[in-house]
């Protein structure tokens, strides 16, 4: 497919598959080299950028994200900004004003989150690529729901300016594509010190050299509590991994086991920071009663705009931070974040990666999904957090397919800033494993 | 009585404190903004470093133990001229904490600690009863002083916040004007209780506004009340303050890490920033090592104190009385005419050596200083000086009880002064003229 074809296509796939917020009018790619879409908390001066939130509606930011504007500087054309759980809160892009992504393998099932549109748009986009965020977890666990490849670089190793805030410290941009060539292609192109993002200054240069993974640790834990259909098609890649003369072996990590509640800890602590900005008058939405004291204002405007899920996470980051509780909650979970950190660097003292599946479960049914409380959402994220809270690059490979033919993804972690030993395993396993494409219905 | 402030300087960077907007004063209002300092979505901090260096020049002057490792955090609250809702301030790991700062040079007040952040922007009510927001001052850097309730009067806070302010401007050359000016809040206590007066701008209002405070106090005391801890504001037009909020009511700010910034290993980065020393600290100084009056030693300081380092110089060329006489005297007399000609003081130290070593009188060195210091030619110096002294001469030969007066009491030079001052209508500068009599009377006796 031409990329004139894919433009030509958007509409008609988009009212299938509702990956987009926002998508050009354009049937002409010009002069451009490549096409790529992004996820819609990265600011674009040329669409609006809303993070799947109302209170956002109408906000059309005044400045590029740096990733975006690296890939148009490199040729890219931005197609369009995809659909995202509200603020990234969430694991099935549920949570979003602006229509729920369906899964390119059934449309009755979620795409994942909270980069679900990503996940959707590059497995059904030929060549495409595409820009998702990782806070917890949101860019593995669509690619693995959608059968493509995810990668989540070092925290910092790509510049966060423009990237819309869910917590700080965690946030991470990285990519998406069915074609992990595409992942060694761009990820240089986003990756590097910017002065607009302290925190990507002080990165060692990206080398990307060939290295490769010659072993991989197994934590018990991950393949506990996982279905049938997930453990059946990890332990075939695991055989297929050791055929590749990689070593396998199973290690006990129990400090894994806390990452789940420090990460939701930071992560709402910090959003709920972020989140205070909105409250109407500046950007995004502004209307509500003027007349009204400011603190009313604020208060109906807030309750009028936010979802529900955005006003959990506000409630419990709110109260994690409180005085008298800040010591209980907030600085025990980044003393936990150490010990994670830790508890990785003793890993990677004797193996190149650690290994688990993406997600416990292949894609669940949205009429599953509607029936699930919070907290069951929140752990099925327990095998992407641990690698989100120590700021170490993940990547989700295809790794087989159940019965009913839905993907299921495996995740390789590496230490810091060996994003190298991820783009090469990603291409080797790609030469073995055939990732299908699904058939696109319209 | 006790007395504790928490003072806000706006620190003179050039660019604000996270952004580069420009810090002077705005032509309109919403005029010097980015998207960082209004709070949009996507917008990043980057810190300004030049405030890091202001904030630990601050910490030294007062004598703080200063941050081997320091870090922001984020105070979270509502209100419209708060861009982000969020403050990016200091809270755990401040730069300077437990100083020590001497009030008149004696009296300690204890420093709880010093912290750097960011202004907010201004809100303003019409006349219509809406509220208009200016974010131009959103993001300049402020540093913030906590002292401990070591104040025991208004009038000592007041003095207090003076001498302090004095040493900052010197300190970290804060320019006088423009919008630049020392907020603080108060909180004093009579009894048990205290209360906080938020927001005091200027010297003169937080005298005020403590005064009020003190005296509304010992009045709910006396009458069998009891003192509510709380925050108050000050009305500057009707002098008096009023309750905003009850201590149950505070917010709660819900501190975490700043996760924009970083951390800042400042340790090394601060022994090498070495700060002037305070105009107080000097005059102390000289008076000491010098064993020269408190009096004079200040005389010279408040003239300026790169005079006072030039009375050093003197004092190491030739001898202390020597120094001492020449830079109070006509040195002093012809300080503005030579501090505005920036020359070296490389030819008021010869002088005053050739003096020191016999090889000219006082009169010509007097002239030789006259004539460096402001330019004029020889000549004219001692032609203007002549007149001067001759006027002086003959003031004193018809009058010699002066100089029996003087004898007893060196201000019986005044009634000369005031004579000389009179007769000339303002054609000698008053400085010259009293080193002209105290010289002419000193040659008599």
């Amino acid at each position: 497919m031409t990329d004139a074809d894919t433009l030509a296509g958007l509409k008609r796939l988009n009212n299938t598959y509702q990956m987009f917020h926002a998508f050009t009018a354009d049937t002409d790619p010009g002069d451009a080299v490549f096409l790529f879409s992004a996820k819609d908390n990265l600011t674009s001066k040329d669409f609006e950028t809303c993070c799947g939130s109302r209170i956002l509606e109408g906000y059309r930011p005044v400045f590029d994200a740096t990733a975006i504007a690296n890939l148009r500087r490199a040729g890219g054309k931005l197609i369009g900004k995809t659909n995202m759980d509200e603020f990234g809160f969430g694991t099935f892009s549920t949570n979003s004003a602006f229509g729920v992504p369906k899964n390119p393998f059934d449309r009755e099932r979620s795409c994942g989150g909270s980069s679900g549109g990503s996940a959707c748009a590059a497995a059904i986009l030929d060549g495409h690529v595409s820009l998702g965020v990782s806070t917890g977890g949101s860019v593995c666990c669509p690619a693995s729901f959608c059968g493509v490849y995810g990668l989540v670089p070092t925290y910092g190793r790509v510049s966060r300016y423009g990237l819309i805030d869910y917590g700080n410290s965690l946030d991470k941009i990285g990519l998406l594509a069915r074609d992990p060539a595409k992942l060694k292609q761009y990820l240089p192109v986003i990756a590097g010190k910017d002065p607009h993002d302290p925190t990507s200054a002080c990165q060692p240069p990206l080398e990307l050299k060939g290295a490769k993974i010659r072993s991989v640790a197994v934590p018990q834990e991950a393949v506990e509590g996982i279905s049938t259909d997930v453990k059946n098609a990890f332990e075939n890649g695991l055989e297929t991994l050791r055929s590749l003369d990689v070593d396998v072996e199973y290690v006990d990590v129990p400090e894994l086991r806390y990452a789940m509640p420090a990460y939701y800890i930071l992560a709402t602590s910090e959003a709920s920071t972020n989140l205070a900005r909105y409250c109407g008058m500046r950007y995004g939405r502004q209307d509500g009663d003027y007349t009204l004291g400011f603190d009313a204002y604020f208060s109906s405007f807030r309750t009028d705009y936010f979802g529900d899920e955005a006003k959990r996470r506000i409630l419990l980051g709110t109260y994690t931070r409180m005085e008298g509780f800040r010591d209980r909650y907030y600085a025990k979970a980044l003393q936990v974040r150490m010990d994670v950190i830790d508890a990785y660097k003793r890993i990677f003292a004797g193996h190149d990666a650690v290994l688990t599946p993406t997600m416990p479960f292949v894609s669940p049914k949205f009429a599953d999904i509607s029936q699930m409380s919070a907290v069951e959402t929140y752990k099925t994220d327990f095998l992407t957090v641990p690698p989100n809270l120590a700021g170490t690059p993940h990547l989700n490979c295809p790794c087989g397919y159940n019965a009913a033919g839905l993907p299921v993804g495996m995740q390789f972690v590496t230490d810091h800033w060996q994003e190298d030993k991820l783009v090469t395993m990603a291409a080797e396993w790609n030469k073995i494993f055939n990732v299908r494409v699904p058939e696109v219905k319209a | 009585m006790k007395i504790g402030l928490e003072v806000h300087v706006q620190l003179p960077t050039k660019s604000k404190m996270f952004c580069p907007c420009p810090t002077t004063d705005a032509p309109a209002p919403n005029t010097h903004v980015c998207p960082t300092c209004l709070g949009m979505p996507g917008s990043r901090p980057v810190l300004n470093r030049q405030v890091l260096v202001y904030g630990i020049m601050l910490a030294k002057m007062l004598n703080c133990t200063i941050a081997d490792t320091t870090w922001f955090s984020r105070k979270t609250y509502f209100y419209p001229d708060m861009s982000k809702s969020v403050q990016i301030t200091q809270y755990d790991h401040p730069i300077g904490i437990k100083g020590v700062y001497y009030l008149n040079g004696r009296k300690p007040i204890r420093i709880t600690r010093i912290h750097l952040e960011e202004d907010p922007g201004k809100t303003k009510r019409t006349a219509d009863m809406s509220s208009l927001v200016d974010y131009n001052r959103s993001g300049i850097p402020l540093a913030e002083i906590v002292t401990e309730p070591d104040l025991a009067t208004p009038a000592e806070a007041r003095e207090f916040l003076t001498q302090l302010v004095t040493d900052i401007k010197h300190t970290i050359d804060l320019p006088e004007s423009g919008e630049r000016s020392i907020r603080c809040d108060c909180n004093i206590s009579v009894g048990k209780e205290r209360c906080e007066v938020k927001n005091v701008t200027g010297l003169k209002n937080a005298e005020r506004a403590l005064t009020y405070e003190m005296v509304r106090q010992v009045k709910v005391l006396k009458a069998g009340g009891k003192i509510d801890r709380e925050t108050r504001a000050f009305d500057e037009t009707r002098g008096v303050t009023y309750s905003v909020r009850k201590k149950e009511m505070e917010s709660d700010y819900g501190y975490i890490d700043e996760p924009d910034l970083g951390i800042f290993h400042v340790g090394k980065f601060a022994e090498n920033i070495k700060i002037k020393e305070s105009p107080l600290n000097m005059t102390l100084r000289l008076a000491k090592q010098y064993s020269i009056d408190e009096a004079k030693a200040k005389q010279l300081v408040a003239t300026s104190t790169d005079l006072a380092a030039l009375f050093e110089e003197l004092a190491q060329a030739t001898d202390i009385p020597t120094a001492l006489t020449w830079s109070t005297s006509t040195v002093t007399a012809n300080w503005k005419a030579f501090a505005a000609r920036q020359i070296p003081t490389a030819g008021i130290i010869d002088a005053v050596k050739k003096l020191h070593a016999g090889k000219i009188t006082d009169t010509e060195c007097t002239l030789e200083l006259k004539s460096y210091m402001t330019g004029q030619s020889a000549a004219a110096t001692q032609a203007a000086s002549a007149d001067l002294d001759t006027l002086i001469g003959k003031y004193l030969d018809e009058h010699p009880e002066i100089l029996a007066d003087c004898k007893k009491n060196v201000r019986a030079a005044n009634r000369v002064i005031g004579y000389i001052m009179t007769q000339t209508g303002g054609s000698y500068s008053s400085a010259e003229v009293v080193a002209s009599v105290n010289g002419a009377i000193r040659k008599r006796l």
